[in-house]
């Protein structure tokens, strides 16, 4: 008997396949067929996934195109560094780590689509990764909704911490820049004309407005705070602004193609500020290339670079730049060390939960990071009750003779800062 | 008001390839940016690698883009109609494509080409403005002037302006229009080629800022009028110095709210654009 010789009763009468015209019974084993297929396809899925019960896997989401894809890409080779670094010590108790990236193409909703895809279908362990917070925020909410950790790379802005959200957890924090800025320009520069320039973004509006408070409350003045959307394509007017205000500080909370067009148009225009201080996107060697003696004398602030490492972890800092030399054939920069951070906080948690002889749910690993307390390159870190990290705290640097110089806090010091800074006809 | 003419001959250049591609094929390259990103690639390349002058990397970035623009051409030929809106399907795709392949092969680290001459300049009491102003400046009007030059003094300027009138009256009086579309990508890839280096220089360069660029050259040339190439100058120039005097008297974060209401005062009374009348 062929297929389309099958009997199938509808309810109302009996008919055969062979009844129907030819290219209806086509149609019927085109769709036996194709259901076939669908079905070994789901059957290979689920047995792979049952198969992998020696591997844990952790989520991993940023950026990887669009506009903030160096970024992204940065924070993502960090967290390779980690998860390589635990899988080649043996693993997480003895189980292999597999990291499943994916790229939210730096907009919101991809961000979120490709989170679900990680806590409903892959059933990671636990979510990473993420640069700046409009992708971070929208990432969060879903790790809430699957009750899975997600422990931020690189967020700052506050209102994340304050949706009482039990599965977030961050490696950075605002105040972690606001304090030593606002104690180098009142300890050190108190200026009489300072500007405060920030980028329409969340992070970088709110670092304005917490400087402002600060600065107030040590006595600064500041005569100009001005917005503007990152990628601008022309500073002048703004800089002529600033100069017929006889501005001496500018903080410019852009990003480093902000920076780049500012710091240029600043010598075209030949406007010396008595120091630049750009806290987001400076403190990069590949800033430093691209603009090249320019760069000298700008201040900028750092978590940690290749040689600028928290007391007592050199060894560890040390360990991680070769690693990831070897792995990218390049120096790290202090993005990929926020990536680095995040995974190893969840290496730890996901550590301590199986350590204690616990199955690995997303509350348990959550617990375990609330308990954290690791000693790493970048910070001391442990969580808050909010998520948002105890003791993340910047360094001022200064850019001198093209490379970059730890110039603020004292204790940190490793030379005083250049103040004023020389005009450009004096270079 | 030099920073005001300066970004609207910035502005200009960047548009000028998108609007007479637009104009003769009705071809809506949204890949436009990306292509003139591509021709600044070529040149920090040339610049960077081989140390080349930044003057000769002018001639390569404009071959580099000739060779880009006829295999775009090839693609765009291909298409059926409504064209405006299948080219957008198309140069999206090629755009993604482009934009995929500038990540991979220089990274996605920001360029930019120093050139110290163009940081000097020229001051005359109050009045100062740097090379790099001047440059664009010149280079706009002598673009302009060339463009005039061709489109309303030689017979092939006037089978341009033919196809950009009507297509079909112009195949009939023996225009050959297929042709007319490959001489169009053709100066526009010069214009592209002859912007990039420039934008490398001016701006700096980073794979995905080719849309922003490409969303410039598309509210210039609906400002300018569709067609109208001179008024591609007085476009720029007026959204220029409008910027420039918003963020002056007004403030940054205005810059983009007075350029939209410019744009969407224009449509309403003029709505074939800043020059007036319709072809």
């Amino acid at each position: 008997m062929k297929l389309w010789q099958i009997h199938v009763k509808t309810g109302l009468e009996i008919f055969t396949m062979e009844n129907l015209p030819k290219n209806h019974r086509i149609i019927f084993l085109w769709f036996i067929r194709y259901l076939c297929i669908i079905f070994c396809v789901l059957f290979l899925a689920f047995w792979s996934n049952t198969s992998s019960a020696e591997i844990i896997k952790i989520g991993e989401i940023n950026p990887l195109s669009g506009r903030l894809a160096k970024n992204g890409i940065e924070i993502h080779q960090g967290i390779e560094v980690a998860v390589a670094e635990a899988n080649e010590a043996g693993g997480v108790n003895g189980k292999q780590l597999r990291l499943i990236s994916r790229d939210d193409q730096s907009q919101p909703d991809v961000a979120i689509s490709r989170a679900e895809e990680l806590c409903s279908w892959e059933k990671v362990a636990a979510l990473t990764g993420g640069y700046v917070d409009s992708l971070v925020g929208p990432i969060a909410a879903v790790a809430k909704k699957y009750q899975i950790p997600y422990v931020a790379s690189a967020s700052l802005q506050k209102e994340l911490v304050q949706h009482e959200n039990l599965y977030f957890f961050r490696v950075s924090r605002l105040q972690g820049f606001v304090e030593p800025l606002c104690g180098i320009l009142a300890e050190h520069f108190k200026p009489q004309h300072l500007a405060i320039l920030h980028a329409a973004t969340p992070g970088s509006t709110e670092l304005a407005r917490d400087l402002e408070h600060c600065f107030k409350i040590h006595g600064l003045k500041v005569q100009l705070i001005e917005k503007f959307r990152p990628g601008m394509p022309d500073f002048t007017p703004l800089i002529a602004k600033l100069a017929a205000m006889k501005i001496d500080v500018i903080v410019s909370g852009g990003f480093t193609p902000d920076h780049i067009l500012l710091v240029r148009q600043l010598k075209e225009n030949k406007v010396s500020p008595k120091a630049y201080i750009g806290p987001f996107g400076i403190a990069y060697e590949s800033f430093i290339r691209t603009m090249g003696k320019d760069a000298n004398y700008l201040y900028s602030t750092c978590a940690w670079h290749p040689g600028i490492t928290e007391p007592g972890t050199e060894a560890t800092s040390k360990a991680f730049v070769q690693k990831f030399h070897q792995m990218f054939n390049r120096q790290p920069n202090t993005t990929n060390m926020h990536g680095y951070t995040s995974a190893r906080a969840l290496i730890a948690a996901m550590r301590t939960v199986l350590h204690n002889g616990q199955p690995l749910t997303g509350d348990n690993i959550r617990i375990a990071l609330t308990k954290l307390d690791l000693i790493l390159p970048m910070e001391h870190l442990a969580f808050e009750k909010n998520g948002d990290p105890l003791h993340y705290r910047h360094m001022v640097v200064q850019i001198q003779k093209e490379r970059l110089v730890v110039v603020y806090p004292s204790d940190r010091a490793a030379a005083q800062p250049i103040y004023p800074t020389p005009s450009w006809d004096q270079r | 008001m030099v920073s005001g003419i300066s970004l609207g001959s910035f502005y200009t250049l960047i548009a000028l390839g998108f609007a007479l591609i637009f104009g003769v094929t009705r071809n809506f390259n949204l890949a436009h940016g990306e292509l003139l990103v591509l021709a600044g690639y070529v040149a920090y390349w040339l610049w960077n690698v081989y140390a080349l002058p930044f003057v000769f990397t002018f001639p390569v970035a404009i071959l580099t883009l000739l060779l880009v623009c006829l295999g775009l051409q090839r693609l765009f030929a291909r298409l059926s109609e409504p064209l405006e809106l299948n080219s957008i399907v198309l140069s999206f795709g090629v755009a993604i494509v482009i934009q995929n392949s500038m990540l991979f092969l220089f990274s996605g680290n920001y360029r930019l080409i120093r050139i110290p001459s163009l940081n000097q300049g020229i001051r005359f009491h109050s009045f100062y403005m740097s090379y790099g102003q001047l440059t664009l400046l010149l280079l706009s009007l002598i673009i302009i002037f060339l463009l005039y030059i061709i489109m309303y003094r030689t017979y092939l300027g006037k089978a341009l302006r033919a196809t950009i009138q009507n297509k079909e009256a112009a195949a009939l009086a023996g225009i050959n229009v297929a042709v007319m579309g490959k001489l169009s990508f053709c100066i526009g890839a010069v214009l592209i080629g002859l912007a990039g280096p420039l934008y490398g220089c001016i701006h700096y360069l980073y794979p995905s800022t080719g849309h922003e660029a490409t969303l410039l050259a598309i509210t210039i040339t609906i400002f300018a009028g569709v067609g109208r190439l001179s008024g591609i100058i007085l476009a720029g120039w007026i959204f220029g110095l409008a910027e420039s005097f918003t963020v002056i008297f007004f403030g940054a974060s205005w810059r983009e709210m007075v350029a939209a209401v410019l744009l969407l005062t224009l449509l309403t009374f003029k709505p074939h654009g800043i020059l007036g009348e319709k072809l």
